[in-house]
């Protein structure tokens, strides 16, 4: 008679359980969406978002800043970005004249930014990257902001 | 898959290295008899990617990157680590306000640990629904620290001496929004899992562990003190604002599968009252140590720091030649020890016990390798 009784409980405190994880479940069916259809809606980005690197625009000289000391070369953990400057006039400091990025390698670790002492570096909020092959992944950033227009 | 062997009783299945159930590239080769383990031989090493010796060739700071990538769900845990063994081998002092920012981000970050286990576990177990619930609660914790570090996984937010950015408004409000929210879902996952008689059934009883087998295989985290044992390297061995917090350690007492789940959702709530209580008392002042030398040289010697990361005892050791480089770099990564008990605990159960056991001791598979 005990075993019967407690068999019978099981079943019914088993039946119970399921049925008020049943009740959360319904009630969540009813709360809105959560998902977000991404490439018909797209995420807000926060202001600190790490893409890859671009140069920023100074509104002085409607160029960028970079003057290639190579900070951000040396301090890179995989070697990423390859600089060179040039000495356009004798009294001024070099000015970039190529910059590019192996953005396949780059880990976004941001340590080029913190580091440059010209702050000419920002990092962009591109997200969405493909390519038909590995040297699609190269971008040169003096191109980039020149095509950017001023 | 199957292989016959000399014998026609046993014959032996990969588990892995791509089942989905693994979480990963991990190689279960089990021995069977029909439906029950005679043996089992975890095979690791399918996504090892020589962290360590990276961190020999590259300058301390070079190496913080690579450290978020070990563990890829306690990335900001393994930040933390890891710059608190370099400042302790530089004797550089923190502000108080960056080791409280710390604390919050990293406590956030084991939260949304637990709950990428507690999801990826219940789907191994067949329960559809908490997993979604889950990656909602979690999307909310990745939104969170997006907005301070900038990104959602690989955080390199921890530097040495502070922190890299300063906290921001919509991360205190995200926060203070979040930690009641997150209690009222623990009180439906409890309705809908704890309680949940399939879940019993399938936990309760299974791959049980008992504490002094746990100690000598050297189980940690959560899976130690499923089996009783109060040991928690925030109490043990406190570091950062640990010793100021209050906060109780979860302990269970059969170390079965049930105990193990059942103290990592206990230690999601304590996870929100350590963020609580940090953010209300969050100091003013700077977040980041001044004249800390970009190429750090700690002076020569070897140093060792351990750390509770959400899978347990996390050891960094590393040996200064007084460089710019380490000469060498080791890391203790817990769930490689946690992965270790397998072979111990699984022979005697059937196969769908299998993945119930290797789920409940949450094993991060790139940690294993590293």
């Amino acid at each position: 008679m005990n075993a019967v009784v407690r068999y019978l409980r099981d079943v019914f405190s088993g039946a119970w359980s399921l049925a008020m994880g049943m009740s959360v479940t319904l009630r969540y069916m009813f709360k809105p969406v959560s998902t977000v259809q991404y490439p018909r809606e797209a995420m807000p980005l926060p202001e600190v978002y790490r893409g890859h690197i671009e140069l920023r625009r100074f509104a002085e000289t409607g160029s960028h800043g970079c003057v290639a000391c190579g900070e951000c070369f040396r301090i890179c953990p995989s070697g990423v970005i390859k600089v060179q400057g040039l000495k356009e006039e004798a009294d001024r400091p070099n000015r970039a004249v190529f910059y590019f990025i192996d953005f396949s390698r780059c880990s976004l670790c941001g340590l080029c930014v913190e580091v440059c002492p010209e702050s000419a570096l920002a990092f962009s909020k591109v997200y969405e990257e493909v390519g038909v092959s590995r040297y699609s992944t190269v971008v040169d950033l003096i191109a980039r902001l020149e095509s950017q227009g001023a | 898959m199957l292989r016959k062997t000399l014998t026609e009783d046993s014959f032996y299945l990969n588990l892995g290295p791509q089942h989905p159930s693994t979480h990963g590239v991990l190689h279960l080769l089990l021995k069977l008899d029909g439906e029950r383990i005679l043996e089992c031989k975890p095979l690791v090493g399918y996504s090892h990617r020589a962290h360590e010796h990276m961190g020999q060739n590259r300058t301390y700071l070079q190496f913080l990157p690579n450290t978020s990538r070990m563990d890829y769900l306690g990335g900001l845990c393994y930040n933390h680590a890891y710059c608190l063994a370099v400042e302790k081998a530089c004797g550089i002092e923190v502000p108080e306000r960056a080791r409280y920012i710390r604390t919050v981000c990293a406590e956030l970050n084991r939260i949304s640990s637990h709950l990428l286990w507690f999801g990826a576990y219940l789907m191994d177990l067949g329960a559809f629904t908490p997993f979604l619930y889950a990656f909602d609660d979690r999307e909310d914790i990745l939104a969170i620290l997006g907005e301070v570090t900038g990104s959602r996984l690989t955080y390199s937010y921890c530097r040495f001496g502070g922190v890299n950015r300063d906290l921001n408004q919509n991360f205190l409000d995200g926060t203070k929004a979040f930690i009641p929210k997150l209690r009222k879902r623990l009180k439906d996952y409890r309705t809908l899992v704890t309680k949940n008689i399939i879940f019993l059934n399938r936990t309760k009883g299974i791959g049980t562990v008992s504490a002094e087998l746990a100690r000598d295989w050297a189980l940690t985290g959560p899976n130690l003190r499923a089996c009783g044992v109060a040991y928690d390297l925030r109490r043990a061995e406190p570091y950062s604002i640990y010793p100021e917090l209050e906060f109780e350690i979860p302990t269970a007492t059969a170390g079965d599968c049930y105990d193990r789940y059942w103290v990592r959702m206990a230690e999601m709530e304590q996870s929100l009252r350590i963020v609580e209580q940090a953010l209300g008392r969050l100091p003013e002042g700077p977040v980041k140590a001044a004249g800390v030398p970009q190429w750090i040289q700690p002076p020569a010697g070897d140093y060792h720091f351990s750390y509770e990361s959400p899978r347990g005892h996390l050891g960094i050791y590393f040996v200064s030649d007084g460089g710019r480089v380490p000469l060498r770099m080791k890391w203790r990564t817990p769930s490689f020890s946690n992965l270790s008990i397998l072979s111990e605990i699984l022979p005697g159960t059937l196969v769908a016990d299998t993945i119930a056991i290797l789920g409940s001791i949450d094993v991060v598979i790139p940690e294993i390798d590293r």
